[in-house]
């Protein structure tokens, strides 16, 4: 159907420079998820491709066509917004039916439109009420109704589930990449929700401070994280960092050299570091466990069941994080040792650059 | 507060205040309402009584006599407050959506200026208006009372329209520009329907507004009796020898009949409006 190319496009509001240098090449049928903490500019840059803002320099292309100047209409996008956006005087029908009435589609056409998008959603018995009779899945149905019924070319969706309760958020995500399957779009997708990045996406566009700190499939995002941002952005619970500094390099990898005075050789690209520069190592929780290695005080222990989350503080005071088995014996207050193949952790310059890791699971592309 | 919460001794408090607030403010109707049911010779004679053996409707009866063109004069009034409300609104409208949505030019300034222009009362523009009118012919007709009044109530229209327009969520009008929808389609079919209770609330003040400023515009720009709204129709109960006022109060009452049974259908969506948004909901 489509394809969405943003080139070198910047959005600024008086001297507050918001989105700067970002440049995305988004392929026919793909679902991209745009995630980063709130003010990244994520809400903004999907506004400017739907034709809300105006971005301050920069294109936008549509299967090629430079829309950067048209209405949204007239870029064939649509638009589900965070509140529903659903005309509360309206009834199901006439709030799906409205893209349609503005076109001026005879009675029969509207009718039939209408009646296929509900059908897909599951709404026909729903159509003569008014939105505030319904539950909150159900107008978001409604508000993704509305979207659908025009055919557009790519969907926008702007954190449209960040407003219901979190059983039914699952629920609809399970829904929301059904439909995206069904009906063979383009998509992208605005949150803040980590998670929802990670099981919807098929690419993940992270911005941080109205930049791109990395574009790439939920896996090469977890594995081979490119920013340290990035590293401790996606993954629950965050990604622990400890500092260390580097003590030399060779062919297997980095040596560094932890505050304790524990030495490491990490297999990291390592090409650029020299003795003495100060690092940090990334370790995921899930990659942390017992044994002789770095000793922490567990503070506090999250039983979840089939895992148990262990917070901890170092001898120097760093907070750290385990994700233990969740039949672990180890007691609040206690002293464990955490160990961890060195080939699971990250390392990140001093500037949150990543040394690439070179023994990470293979990807699929 | 909900007035269960309250102990006996503040509810009766509460009613006592409310018996006072109610009695001042009600008295010159119920005194109206007395001198209407009276007749004329025992009206100056007698003592203040809350019922009299002497009530009738007489002056009810009377009253189309002594001024023959008193439905006249009732019809004018409701017609030309009936107009200058529906000019004012279709003015009102587009403008308060504009100054609630749009950026411009001085907008601030220029709202400054209603407000300002509202200082003025009609009565310091009168002998300038008097000039404006005449130099457009207008003296004596129907439009010399209502171009007057438009005038005036616009910019009180606009301040209190504006301020309902803007706590519409600006993402229903989003969605339909996404939509395709244009300006002056989203103001007709998503905006105007949802404004309806602040449409009613201002229409409303308008038509008041409109209603008691009438008097000066027409005892000032109009002598053609056809024309003359009630408040200036009432005079003529004021005679060369005496004032038959039981007629004067019973026509009054007739007059004003039709607008408050309109005003009391409307009253829950005046104080609907009138709340709306004064708390998170």
């Amino acid at each position: 159907m489509a394809t969405l190319d943003l080139q070198n496009l910047t959005k600024s509001f008086g001297s507050a420079q918001v989105l700067t240098g970002i440049d995305l090449a988004i392929r026919d049928k793909e679902f991209v998820v745009f995630v980063g903490p709130s003010g990244c500019g994520k809400s903004t840059l999907l506004r400017i491709i739907a034709g809300l803002e105006g971005a301050t320099t920069g294109q936008i292309l549509i299967d090629g066509v430079d829309v950067s100047d048209a209405a949204p209409v007239d870029r064939g996008i649509s638009m589900v917004f965070q509140s529903y956006a659903l005309y509360p005087h309206l009834s199901v029908y006439e709030n799906i039916a409205f893209p349609l009435r503005v076109a001026r589609l005879p009675e029969a056409e509207v009718k039939q439109k209408v009646g296929r998008a509900a059908e897909i959603l599951q709404l026909t018995e729903k159509l003569p009420l008014k939105p505030g009779q319904l539950s909150g899945g159900q107008r978001q149905r409604v508000a993704i109704g509305r979207s659908i019924v025009r055919n557009p070319k790519v969907f926008l969706f702007d954190e449209p589930l960040s407003n219901l309760d979190a059983a039914l958020r699952g629920e609809m995500r399970v829904e929301l990449s059904a439909l995206q399957r069904d009906l063979d779009a383009t998509m992208v997708y605005v949150t803040h929700d980590q998670v929802e990045a990670m099981t919807m996406a098929h690419r993940i566009v992270v911005l941080n401070k109205g930049r791109i700190e990395q574009f790439g499939t939920p896996m090469e995002l977890y594995h081979h994280p490119a920013t340290r941002f990035v590293a401790t952005f996606i993954g629950q619970p965050n990604m622990n960092l400890l500092p260390a500094s580097v003590i030399g390099t060779g062919a297997d990898g980095l040596t560094v050299e932890f505050h304790g005075g524990t030495r490491m050789t990490i297999p990291v690209d390592s090409a650029g570091a020299k003795t003495g520069d100060r690092v940090e190592v990334g370790l995921r929780p899930e990659n942390l466990k017992l044994g002789q290695g770095v000793s922490m005080r567990l503070r506090v222990l999250e039983r979840l069941g089939g895992t148990a989350i262990a917070y901890g503080q170092m001898a120097d005071g760093l907070k750290i994080c385990a994700a233990l088995p969740g039949d672990t014996t180890v007691h609040e207050g206690e002293d464990v040792g955490l160990t961890f193949a060195p080939a699971d952790a990250h390392v990140f310059d001093a500037t949150g650059r990543v040394m690439r890791r070179r023994q990470a699971p293979a990807l699929a592309a | 507060m909900q007035i269960e919460k309250l102990s006996l001794l503040q509810k009766i408090g509460v009613y006592i205040a409310t018996f006072f607030f109610l009695l001042f403010v009600l008295m010159p109707f119920i005194e109206m309402i007395r001198v209407s049911l009276r007749p004329m010779s025992h009206l100056m004679t007698a003592d203040f009584t809350w019922w009299s053996e002497d009530f009738s409707l007489q002056a009810y009866r009377d009253m189309w006599v002594t001024v023959p063109l008193l439905g006249r004069y009732i019809f004018n009034s409701i017609f030309i407050a009936t107009s200058v409300t529906a000019l004012t609104m279709v003015v009102v409208v587009p403008a308060a959506y504009a100054y609630a949505r749009l950026e411009f030019p001085f907008k601030t300034l220029s709202l400054g200026g209603f407000l300002a222009v509202n200082m003025f009362t009609g009565a310091v523009l009168l002998i300038p208006l008097y000039r404006v009118l005449r130099t457009l012919s207008m003296l004596n007709t129907y439009w010399a009372i209502i171009i007057p009044g438009v005038a005036f109530l616009i910019p009180t229209g606009i301040w209190l329209l504006r301020s309902y327009l803007e706590k519409i969520p600006r993402e229903l009008e989003e969605a339909a520009f996404v939509d395709g929808a244009s300006r002056l389609y989203t103001l007709r079919r998503v905006v105007i329907p949802l404004a309806v209770p602040g449409l009613i609330v201002v229409g409303t003040a308008v038509f008041i507004g409109a209603y008691a400023q009438q008097f000066l515009f027409a005892i000032t720009f109009n002598n053609v009796r056809e024309i003359q709204p009630l408040p200036a129709g009432l005079y003529e109960f004021i005679g060369y020898q005496d004032v038959t006022w039981n007629e004067m109060m019973a026509a009054a009452l007739t007059g004003i009949t039709p607008v408050m049974l309109v005003f009391l259908f409307l009253q829950k969506y005046l104080v609907a409006g009138l709340t709306a948004g004064a708390v998170k909901e």
